[in-house]
């Protein structure tokens, strides 16, 4: 998998650019697209290719590296820890939503909309994804 | 040279000595103050990006660091060095990109550089050619026939030519495309990467800023107003809006201090918080809304 698909970023978001990356990490893992061992990008990769400061790339891996995400290995890369083996379940990956959906459920509550039409909004959403 | 003890990773900038120091700026253009005071320090290896709504004095306070600008009070020092006079062997640690142009139209690209590489001692003539190349920039033609973008292009080369350890950026990239923006990002990582250089930049493409500049100050008033990582700023402000009472009895329980308040139309004002370090706090009585740097742009600008 190449660097670009892994990390993306958004400018313009209230979550800083090293949470983004981290959270993109994690969902990662967790669906099992990254496994044990697998090499992620050197600091110097990613931020050249991100165009970010390397500072930014550097504090994600030391954080995805204490919460048990990542391992140095000996010299410099970092790679996927030993004991994400396996995709997690679906039943504990749902719950990597939930930070987002219940910001999204409180922006409804405030705009006052019924649950109907804000779940029909994000079944459309989803479907719209799935489009090749 | 004494010995220093070791600093360690996480300070080790803050340690060594600025790059760039000023202290107490004042200068007025005729009764209109434009730095008032200001003080602001510059240090190694970082990347700043410099905020600031038009005519809040960007260009007039790296005109002023640079010793462009006489000073109504205030010092400057550069690597140590006190200005305005400095010595060769510090103005050759210096890249500076203004904001117009100030090449010389009727040179070629080849001639400008030929010239200014008579002034350095260091030469990075493998990074010239190759951006040279990688930009697309014709170097046999005169400079007033290049397009804007390119003589942008041609001025920021100029500036890394000499491979300076700190760099001035006042608006570079305003006649760049998109492409030729991340280009230009990407190289500054480069040089941060590869060199450890100090850079200032000053832009309002808050987009580019966002992703190389790891501190933001906003100058406002005549000061820089604040100076921090913008992780840290996004991370521990929150906006909110009440009534006065009610955002002091907010900040009481979430022992959160005002970074700034703008009141709003009957008693409702608009506050920013700074969140002391941790989790994120929740509050039952007042919403409290995330910022983006556009946001904080607006109330810090």
């Amino acid at each position: 998998m190449t660097t670009d698909l892994i990390f993306s970023i958004n400018t313009g978001s209230s979550e800083p650019i090293y949470r983004q990356l981290i959270e993109q990490v994690r969902r990662r893992i967790a669906a099992g697209q990254l496994s044990a061992g697998q090499e992620i990008p050197s600091v110097r990769e990613l931020a050249q290719t991100l165009a970010v400061h390397p500072m930014t790339v550097s504090k994600a891996y030391s954080l995805l590296e204490a919460q048990g995400l990542l391992e140095r290995r000996r010299g410099l890369s970092m790679v996927v820890a030993a004991q994400h083996t396996h995709a997690e379940p679906s039943a504990s990956r749902v719950e990597l939503l939930r930070p987002t959906l219940e910001k999204a459920a409180s922006e409804s509550r405030q705009l006052e909309l019924t649950s109907t039409q804000a779940l029909k909004l994000f079944q459309q959403i989803l479907n719209e994804g799935e489009k090749p | 040279m004494t010995a220093t003890p070791p600093a360690s990773v996480a300070n080790a900038h803050v340690a060594a000595r600025p790059t760039a120091n000023m202290r107490g700026l004042n200068l007025a253009y005729g009764k209109k103050p434009v730095l008032k005071g200001l003080d602001w320090q510059l240090h190694p290896g970082q990347v700043i990006g410099l905020l600031g709504r038009n005519g809040a004095g960007k260009t007039t306070l790296l005109e002023a660091m640079l010793g462009l600008r006489d000073l109504h009070g205030g010092t400057v020092e550069l690597f140590g060095e006190s200005g305005p006079q400095l010595s060769d062997a510090t103005r050759a640690r210096i890249g500076y990109v203004p904001q117009r142009s100030d090449l010389f139209e009727g040179f070629t690209a080849n001639e400008l550089l030929a010239y200014f590489r008579s002034f350095y001692p260091h030469w990075n003539t493998a990074k010239v050619d190759g951006l040279l190349s990688r930009w697309d920039i014709a170097r046999d033609q005169p400079i007033a026939r290049l397009s804007g973008g390119q003589q942008q292009r041609l001025s920021i080369i100029r500036a890394l030519a000499h491979e300076p350890d700190l760099l001035v950026l006042d608006e570079p990239v305003s006649s760049l495309d998109p492409a030729g923006r991340r280009e230009f990002l990407r190289e500054l990582v480069d040089q941060v990467l590869d060199r450890g250089t100090t850079v200032v930049l000053s832009t309002h493409i808050l987009s580019d800023l966002e992703r190389v500049a790891f501190n933001v100050a906003f100058l406002r008033d005549g000061q820089i107003a604040v100076q921090a990582p913008l992780d840290q700023l996004l991370d521990t402000t929150r906006q909110v809006t009440g009534t006065r009472e009610q955002v002091d009895a907010l900040c009481a329980r979430l022992h959160a201090q005002v970074l700034q308040r703008r009141a709003l139309s009957g008693n409702q004002e608009l506050a920013l918080l700074t969140l002391p370090p941790g989790p994120a706090a929740e509050d039952d009585g007042l919403p409290l809304q995330a910022v983006n740097l556009e946001e904080l742009f607006m109330e810090l600008a």
